[in-house]
């Protein structure tokens, strides 16, 4: 189980901070980093920048993002910002705005 | 209802948490935390910011008001440097609390007993374990001092019901009965 949930119907504004699993089914405003896994679900509202080692968006996010190894906007799920991390996959019915830094 | 929310014990929030459902806190929050759920602050858990919520169970630390719509429950190893309100609250022994205490709903009878058990907890955590810091602080009841000096003069029958109930030794200290006794010889 995820070290920190942010439940449906809930809203942190501000500053999250962690070093395990995050998973966000409510409404975060500020900025996010962890050194683990994040992971926006459906339905999720996220508008920070966020940094974790691995980022998985199904619900919608306005913000940068960087991550450590790798970037999934799953289908049905939304990013406008930009992306810095190694890797990047956006499945078939996403949608996304911002630029991309694979570190090439 | 909402999902329970849980802010694990490596995360760290400095903003405000708010909304529907519940929220267990075995992490940090620098904020204030308002829901209509069940407000749950573990062992390790620690919030500097007022909490609000329906019933909030605290096991950790806590510098800020308590407000729940139904229950404020302090367990063991509680520390709550704020206020309580509600119209249920649960202090155990072992639990520290420095601020005072209100049950919202009747009147007289249901605060006295909520007040005086807080002193007792108080002064027991403080007697027993010296180590921690803060609870040495709070020992030196800054609040009841002033009583023992304004006591004498009015009513020497409350300082002499104080003492049977009440545990704390240095309290009621040798000089309050000295100095009542020659007042009451000067006048008599």
């Amino acid at each position: 189980m995820a070290g920190t949930v942010i439940g449906e119907g809930l809203t942190i504004e501000g500053e999250l901070t962690g070093d395990e699993e995050v998973v966000v089914h409510g409404t975060l405003r500020g900025a996010l980093t962890t050194s683990d896994a994040l992971s926006v679900a459906a339905g999720g509202v996220v508008e920070a920048d966020l940094t974790a080692s691995s980022v998985t968006i199904a619900g919608q996010v306005t913000g940068n993002v960087t991550a450590q190894e790798r970037v999934d906007i799953q289908a049905g799920g939304r990013l406008v910002g930009d992306v810095k991390s190694a890797r990047f996959t956006i499945a078939d019915g996403a949608s996304f705005k911002g630029s991309v830094d694979m570190d090439v | 209802m909402a999902a329970a929310s849980i802010i694990g014990r490596g995360t760290t929030v400095r903003g405000n948490v708010r909304g529907a459902g519940s929220v267990e806190i075995r992490g940090r929050v620098e904020g204030d935390v308002e829901v209509d759920g069940d407000v749950a602050v573990g062992e390790d858990g620690a919030v500097g910011g007022n909490i609000s919520g329906a019933q909030i169970l605290i096991a950790g630390q806590v510098q800020g008001d308590l407000t729940g719509s139904e229950a404020v429950l302090l367990e063991r190893g509680a520390r709550v440097v704020g206020d309580l309100v509600a119209p249920r609250i649960g202090i155990a022994d072992g639990a520290l609390v420095r601020g005072s205490v209100r049950t919202e709903g009747e009147p007289t009878a249901p605060r006295r007993a909520a007040v005086s058990p807080t002193r007792r907890t108080a002064d027991t955590f403080s007697a027993k374990p010296k180590p921690v810091a803060p609870p040495a602080k709070v020992a030196p009841p800054v609040a009841q001092k002033p009583v023992a000096a304004a006591a004498p003069a009015p009513a020497p029958a409350v300082a002499q019901a104080d003492p049977p109930p009440g545990p704390p030794a240095p309290v009621v200290p040798a000089l309050g009965k000295g100095v009542r006794g020659k007042k009451k010889a000067k006048r008599s």
